[in-house]
């Protein structure tokens, strides 16, 4: 990292009295646990819906709805996990880690030293491991992206890879030497876990399809219309969260489901905030941040329309949300960065 | 051959807390937690961070940026993605000034 400063508070220029950030910052099982009942019933209810839609037209809306419960989240927790904030007690934060990993579909120590480097290189071109589209994006760019194709071909092909201990050059570069047998004894056991749920759909037993696999697919789109906007249109390579991040509003729901990441300034801020810290720390700082961007589904639409424009070759400037300078085009643009989670 | 070296008054640094202390072209992180006082490299074994803005909890320092845990008594690193030790240092209290041995 030689004369590369990380990218966070120190080199956006943001400050906050230490005593206040530790007050924040401090650890706890509770607000861990409390979520885990919250996301465990929901889920119950849901898949309630699921049982009693079986056999009628209504099994797709009531699996797609159960997919946003089961794939929202679990992005969100194996997130909060791999920072380890989610938990004070260390070994509850690692199950949780390892079994939201599991239904988000990536190997968690990869997924851990990625988001390391991450954060270190946030939105830096041939550095960042988690820039996850080319930008400035275009639509069809966004097609691929919410789709969640693109997720999905990673996810189908970095496990056998890691299983077979091939390692690509990223994850070599982020991970340290002495974790590579972990992730490829992680990499066999997922393989194994999904190889029997192929197995049991093989043999007619349909229950995961209805409950697991058709949801997990169908709530996939739902979860990359929040992780989208983390990023997209703003700037690359700068060493300034605010520059090349975005917060967000969002409903009581979205904040559930997204586990506060919608503060997502904050968040790269100061990494070592627990999620249901963002909101406090927000607050304390808000005199030094731009103002969030509106809700999940205006600042979906306004970058649609975007995309859109930016491929038809017509002005790219957008209503209301935040963007970077050389994103506002009267047509054409300049690829910057491309896609590194590969 | 090793020397004390003054770092602070003792009550410089918080209860549970650290501080940073540059000497000659290297820097430390010097604790105080509830089983005294402490000393150790001031940067990260994972990626240079300094520790100052880490969080003490007990006995534990957390790196401020990808969350690494260290034992602060023996250096031991706990929790990925730190996997190599940090240097610890003698620590003295002498009336209210703490010395490290460097
Ligand atoms: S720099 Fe300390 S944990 Fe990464």
């Amino acid at each position: 990292m030689t004369g590369f400063v990380a990218t966070n508070a120190a080199s956006s220029g943001v400050k906050i009295d230490k005593k206040q950030l530790k007050a924040i910052a401090r650890r706890s099982d509770r607000p861990g646990i409390v979520y885990l009942v919250q996301w465990g019933l929901s889920l119950g209810a849901t898949a309630t819906l699921v049982w009693l839609a079986l056999d009628t037209w209504w099994l797709w809306p009531a699996m797609f709805l159960h997919g946003v419960f089961l794939t929202v989240p679990s992005y969100s927790f194996s997130h909060e996990t791999a920072h380890g904030t989610a938990f004070r007690t260390r070994w509850l934060n690692e199950v949780v880690f390892w079994l939201t990993s599991l239904l988000y579909m990536e190997e968690p120590l990869r997924r851990r030293y990625t988001h390391t480097n991450h954060h270190t290189y946030t939105w830096h071109t041939n550095k960042d491991s988690q820039m996850p589209f080319d930008t400035p994006m275009d639509f069809k760019g966004w097609l691929i992206e919410v789709s969640g194709l693109a997720l999905l071909r990673f996810h189908a092909s970095h496990l056998p890879k890691l299983a077979c201990g091939r390692y690509s050059d990223v994850v070599r570069s982020v991970t340290p030497e002495s974790e590579l047998a972990k992730m490829t004894r992680n990499a066999r056991i997922f393989l194994a876990v999904y190889g029997a749920i192929a197995g049991l759909i093989i043999a007619d037993v349909t229950w995961p399809l209805w409950f697991l696999v058709l949801p997990r697919l169908l709530g996939g789109p739902v979860m990359m219309l929040f992780t989208l906007i983390q990023h997209v249109e703003m700037q690359e390579d700068s060493p300034s969260i605010l520059e090349s991040t975005r917060s967000f509003k969002t409903t009581w729901l979205g904040r559930f489901l997204y586990m506060n990441m919608n503060n997502h300034v904050e968040h790269h801020l100061y990494p070592q905030v627990p999620f249901y810290g963002l909101e406090a720390l927000g607050e304390a700082v808000a005199d030094q941040l731009p103002d969030p961007d509106p809700g999940v589904i205006r600042t979906n639409v306004e970058v649609l329309s975007v995309v859109i424009r930016r491929s038809l070759g017509m002005s790219t400037k957008a209503a209301t949300i935040r963007q970077a300078p050389h994103m506002i085009t009267e047509g054409g643009f300049e690829r910057v960065a491309q896609r590194s989670v590969r | 051959m090793s020397e004390w070296v003054r770092v602070c008054a003792a009550d410089d640094i918080d209860d549970e807390d650290l501080i940073r202390f540059d000497h000659d072209d290297r820097t430390y992180a010097v604790y105080r937690t509830e089983k005294g006082y402490f000393a150790t490299d001031g940067l990260c074994t994972h990626e240079d961070q300094h520790l100052e803005e880490g969080l003490v909890t007990g006995m534990v320092i957390e790196c401020p940026l990808h969350g690494g845990r260290f034992d602060i008594p023996s250096g031991k690193a706990l929790s990925a993605p730190v996997c190599l030790d940090l240097k610890t240092y003698a620590v003295r209290l002498e009336g209210d000034q703490l010395y490290i041995e460097l």
